[in-house]
């Protein structure tokens, strides 16, 4: 007992000593936000803004419109959301859980297309979009979440399927349940985590990616959050302070998210129902 | 939970695509459609594509010239198309897609010259030949970007220069008399290092200049130098070298004249220990936070930094760069290009004029980022005082240091007439950081990679070939 | 089996379907032009064979070996340092403490962080005149580096900085602790061992499968890494720090050979394939589902 406490306490420091660490670009962007330029930049580094630049953020968020990159951004993130987590969960159900021919083949080709450097299938894939008219609209941002939402999902949700014990699916079909009951009623309640986690990183992943809006889109009214952030950089120079204020605006959403999501896989746990 | 009806959408969108893409294979030529020439006579309401990069003042300043312009020609709307990031990747993807704006802010060290070499780009020539109301000897020197003599294919919304930045009251401190603002009097290398050694200061007090300087424990830095070919070139030039030869057939860079100032700036950093080690930091506010917080007591930097300058509260100043030979800048600056597939030649060149008048960013002019494009602002007094004069971005050395070698004493950056420029510094610049970095000498270094670099030269712009 | 077959097929179809429309048709795509001289801005493009193919190993083009040589070094080095690390760090974080959501937060916080900003974080603290670090290092007696700027030191700098961004994996590990039944751990209580039998014998085997993944996705992001090369050190100095993809698309779009920017690309995909497959192939020997393995 004693060792596992002094375990605990040198578990606790260095987890202390991380998260320290970690904090520090968040720290750097937060206090950068409400500094004047001249400050965010200053050696020996100062953590405290004197004054506090409250203006920056004014001034940020009025220079985007804020509230239309708001509302686009979470139009793209739920639709995209909606479909990853359908899509993969089912998906990884029939790379996991079920028998058949070509299974694992398949599985490997479709993973493949993540080993291809994305700059040289940008211009086919755009060309593709344009042709179907698609160019300047969300299709092209949303849609493939609707089929299968990418294979680092599907991928990661048929690694947790596969740790669940086979004697759950068994008993169910003795019960006279089939696939599609197995994958809502035991599968997908006892991988709770993991599709916990993938909706976390779509919706993450999809708040801050700047390539496809850029690529895809073309009107202004359609932007997006990290679209517009990307504007506070200039040539020659870059508009640091409203860069890091915008920043913090749009991180922050992000950050209160992930700490409500992240609450739900402490409860996966007990849920799951293998405790005891 | 699949819906039923995407599946056959799918299947055709799987066919289409497909067939995108062999047709992208096989695309033919995008629209070579001739301009229809300036028949301005029907004012039926048409729209005018415009895309630009640029934070967010200097957006503000190409909107107070497209509200001028709208006003001016009440029939034309400007779509205004900003790519804040990625810019050349987005237009190369919107010229695959034969989607391309009327008019593009375009880089000449990227795909500009690919662009035009592909026929991509108007004559801009043609226009300036029949515009009774600009010609090229309106423009300050080295704004027009040139495909080959009598071609151009773009034309800058201003020019850049560079100069000596430094702390007053660091010098003040020092005693030491600070860089001059006049050409007539600028320092010779020697002088300038003699400077920076008194400016470089250990952590006992002792500068470099004393014998019992110890290098490794620098407090202060007596010179921050851009190790990047905008920086470098400045003195290259200025000594009489260039980046190929006068007729364009032979690589340059390892000639003596560049060799020497290559030497220059490695003593710097390695022997006298007066410059900080080269890092690659071309868009970070290094040059007001060096000087501001006394880490550097001057830096070579491009006249931009004035804007940051501007906004820190110290007492700045600048001065003219030190002289090799003759007094020289180089003049780096971005392009307004006009695509050939314009439907609006005439109104294209209109704006792009509106766009390049110092009156309509007359904002980004006194901010420090931007010069004015006109030479009647550089020689009429009235003009030149507007952005020149009590203002915090324009210190008093100013109108000397880069308004008067700018007009007199100044270069066409090399992206603009070296032919396949990037090519020939991705053998170069590699070479280069092993003389920053003190493992080669300059010549060494050069003479190595000279077959290399010699392969990928290519010939000028600006002779005729 | 048919069965199988029917509903297998059925619950995959999503992501075949969109394996089909979205990804393939781009993927033969790129294939089929690295078999061509093409040049996005040129009106004509022409089938070269394998040119591109040869130019790429016949010697002619150093900076392909270059870029490989870096990026093999780069991925030797990232690799395990992330899974250990990572995994590290997930253990300290499945403990049971006070405050626990909020480490957690903090530990995915630079993932989130938008990458200018940490560049630019990354470059104010390594730099080696002026920089943080430095002057950290020399105030307790440490030697400095030059970090970023030195050609020893770039490869090893830029994985530091990637390692600021592991909250993913991390969670991702968190995700699979989580995962596993208590009454195991209590087994061992039983059985009076201590904390490193119930690492060595209940948790490292039960997060098997999620090693697995996390070191699959770790070898392929890092044989990609782009972002690095692109922000913070544009390849150099000396091109030490030219990694594959950046090169590549250097190649593709700055100097608009999109044909051969291709077959470096399809090059990459074979070498990424064959490191997966390894992989995969040892999977069967150390990678342990509770599930009854992969049959």
């Amino acid at each position: 007992m004693k060792t596992s406490q002094s375990v605990q306490v040198l578990g606790y420091l260095a987890l202390l000593i991380v998260s320290a660490l970690f904090m520090t670009p968040f720290v750097w962007l937060i206090r950068s936000s409400l500094m004047d330029l001249s400050q965010i930049f200053t050696m020996p580094p100062e953590w405290l803004p004197r004054p506090f630049q409250w203006g920056n953020f004014k001034k940020a968020l009025t220079i985007l419109p804020f509230g239309t990159y708001f509302l686009n951004t979470t139009i793209i993130v739920m639709g995209t959301l909606a479909g990853t987590v359908l899509t993969s969960t089912i998906a990884a159900f029939g790379f996991s859980r079920i028998q058949w021919k070509g299974r694992d083949l398949i599985f490997g080709i479709l993973l493949s297309s993540m080993m291809l450097p994305a700059a040289v299938t940008l211009i086919p894939s755009f060309l593709g979009w344009q042709m179907l008219g698609f160019y300047d609209t969300y299709y092209p941002l949303i849609a493939p979440a609707f089929f299968g939402g990418g294979m680092f999902n599907i991928f990661l949700l048929r690694q947790f399927y596969l740790t669940i014990p086979r004697d759950f699916d068994e008993a169910a079909v003795v019960d006279g349940a089939g696939y599609f009951t197995i994958y809502f009623r035991i599968i997908l309640p006892l991988s709770r985590s993991a599709v916990i986690v993938v909706a976390l990183f779509t919706f993450l992943a999809t708040w801050n990616d700047f390539m496809g809006p850029l690529i895809y889109l073309k009107s202004d009214s359609l932007f997006t959050l990290a679209l517009g952030l990307q504007m506070f950089q200039g040539t020659y120079t870059a508009q640091w302070d409203l860069l890091m204020a915008a920043s913090t605006a749009v991180v922050l959403p992000c950050v209160i998210v992930f700490l409500i999501g992240q609450r739900y896989f402490l409860e996966g746990i007990t849920l799951t129902g293998l405790k005891g | 939970m699949m819906v039923r009806g995407t599946k056959t959408i799918s299947m055709l969108l799987a066919a289409t695509l497909l067939a995108a893409t062999v047709a992208g294979c096989t695309r033919p030529a995008a629209d070579p459609s001739p301009p229809s020439g300036g028949e301005n006579g029907d004012q039926e309401p048409i729209t005018l594509r415009m895309s630009v990069w640029g934070a967010p003042d200097e957006l503000a300043a190409y909107k107070v010239a497209i509200d001028r312009f709208e006003e001016e020609f009440t029939h034309i709307t400007v779509d205004l198309q900003h790519i804040a990031t990625d810019y050349d990747t987005k237009l190369t993807t919107m010229v695959a897609g034969n989607d391309v704006p009327d008019i593009a802010m375009m880089e000449s060290g990227t795909i500009a010259f690919p662009l035009a070499e592909e026929g991509k780009f108007h004559n801009l020539q043609e226009f300036l030949d029949e515009d009774p109301n600009l010609s090229i000897d309106d423009l300050v020197p080295n704004l027009l970007y040139s495909l080959e003599p009598g071609h151009v294919i773009g034309i800058a919304p201003g020019p850049e220069s560079f100069g000596l930045f430094y702390n007053e009251a660091m010098f003040a401190d020092a005693g030491v008399e600070p860089p001059p603002s006049k050409a007539s009097e600028a320092w010779t290398w020697d002088e300038f290092v003699e400077v920076a050694k008194q400016m470089t200061i250990d952590n006992q007090g002792r500068n470099a200049a004393d014998p019992g300087f110890d290098p490794k424990n620098i407090k202060q830095y007596g010179i921050n130098f851009p190790t990047w070919w905008g920086g470098y070139s400045n003195f290259i030039y200025s000594n009489g070298g260039d980046f190929v030869s006068a007729d364009g057939e032979t690589f340059a860079l390892n000639q003596p004249e560049a060799v020497e100032v290559f030497q220059n700036i490695a003593d710097l950093i390695n022997v006298h220990h007066v410059s900080p080690s080269p890092v690659q930091s071309k868009n970070i506010p290094a040059t007001n936070v060096a000087l501001q917080t006394k880490k550097v007591a001057m830096v070579i930097d491009g006249q931009w930094a004035s804007t940051s300058l501007a906004q820190s509260d110290f007492d700045y100043n600048v001065g003219v760069l030190p002289v090799m030979k003759d007094p020289m800048t180089t003049i780096v600056c971005g392009m307004f290009s006009m695509f050939k597939s314009t439907k609006y030649p005439q109104e294209s060149w209109e704006l792009i004029k509106y766009l390049i008048d110092p009156e309509s960013s007359i904002d980004m002019i006194t901010a420090g980022t931007w010069m004015p494009s006109y030479k009647s602002w550089y020689t009429e007094p009235e003009l030149l005082a507007r952005w020149t004069e009590n203002l915090a971005s324009r210190p008093s050395g100013y109108k000397d240091a880069i308004v008067e070698v700018l007009l007199s004493n100044s270069h066409q950056t090399p992206t603009g007439y070296v032919k396949n420029f990037s090519k020939i510094m991705d053998v170069v610049s590699p070479a280069l950081d092993k003389v920053w970095l003190g493992q080669q000498s300059a010549q060494e270094a050069l003479d190595a990679i000279a077959d290399k670099a010699q392969v990928q030269v290519q010939g000028r712009r600006d002779i005729q070939q | 089996m048919r069965k199988g077959l029917f509903y297998g097929l059925l619950f995959t179809s999503p992501a075949i379907l969109g394996f089909l429309l979205f990804t393939l048709g781009p993927m033969i795509a790129s294939l089929v032009l690295s078999l061509t001289d093409y040049n996005v801005f040129k009106a004509q493009t022409s089938f070269v064979g394998l040119d591109n193919y040869v130019r790429l190993f016949g010697g002619e083009d150093e900076l392909f070996y270059r870029s490989l040589g870096v990026t093999f070094y780069f991925v030797l080095l990232r690799v395990p340092a992330v899974i250990l690390i990572s995994f590290a760090v997930a253990l300290l974080l499945n403990m049971n403490v006070r405050g626990k959501s909020i480490f957690r937060t903090i530990i995915y916080l630079p993932s989130i962080v938008p990458a200018v900003a940490s560049a630019m974080i990354w470059m104010w603290l390594l730099n080696p005149d002026l920089g943080l670090v430095n002057s950290a290092l020399s105030a307790v007696g440490l030697p400095t580096s030059n970090w970023l700027y030195a050609e020893n030191s770039v490869v090893p700098s830029v994985v530091l900085t990637t390692l600021w961004g592991i909250g993913g994996t991390v969670i991702i590990f968190l995700a699979g602790l989580t995962g596993i039944p208590k009454q195991y751990y209590e087994a061992i209580d039983v059985d009076g061992g201590g904390w490193y039998s119930k690492l060595r014998h209940i948790t490292i085997p039960m997060v098997t499968p999620t090693i697995f993944f996390n070191t699959i996705m770790t070898i392929i992001g890092s044989f990609q890494v782009f972002n690095e090369a692109y922000i913070l050190t544009e390849g150099g100095p000396n091109n030490r720090s030219l990694f594959y993809v950046f090169y590549l698309w250097r190649t593709g779009f700055r100097d608009t050979e999109m044909g051969y920017a291709s077959a470096l690309a399809w090059v990459l995909f074979l070498i990424i394939l064959f490191f997966t497959y390894l992989v995969f192939r040892s999977s069967k020997s150390w990678v342990y589902y509770e599930g009854g393995g992969r049959s």
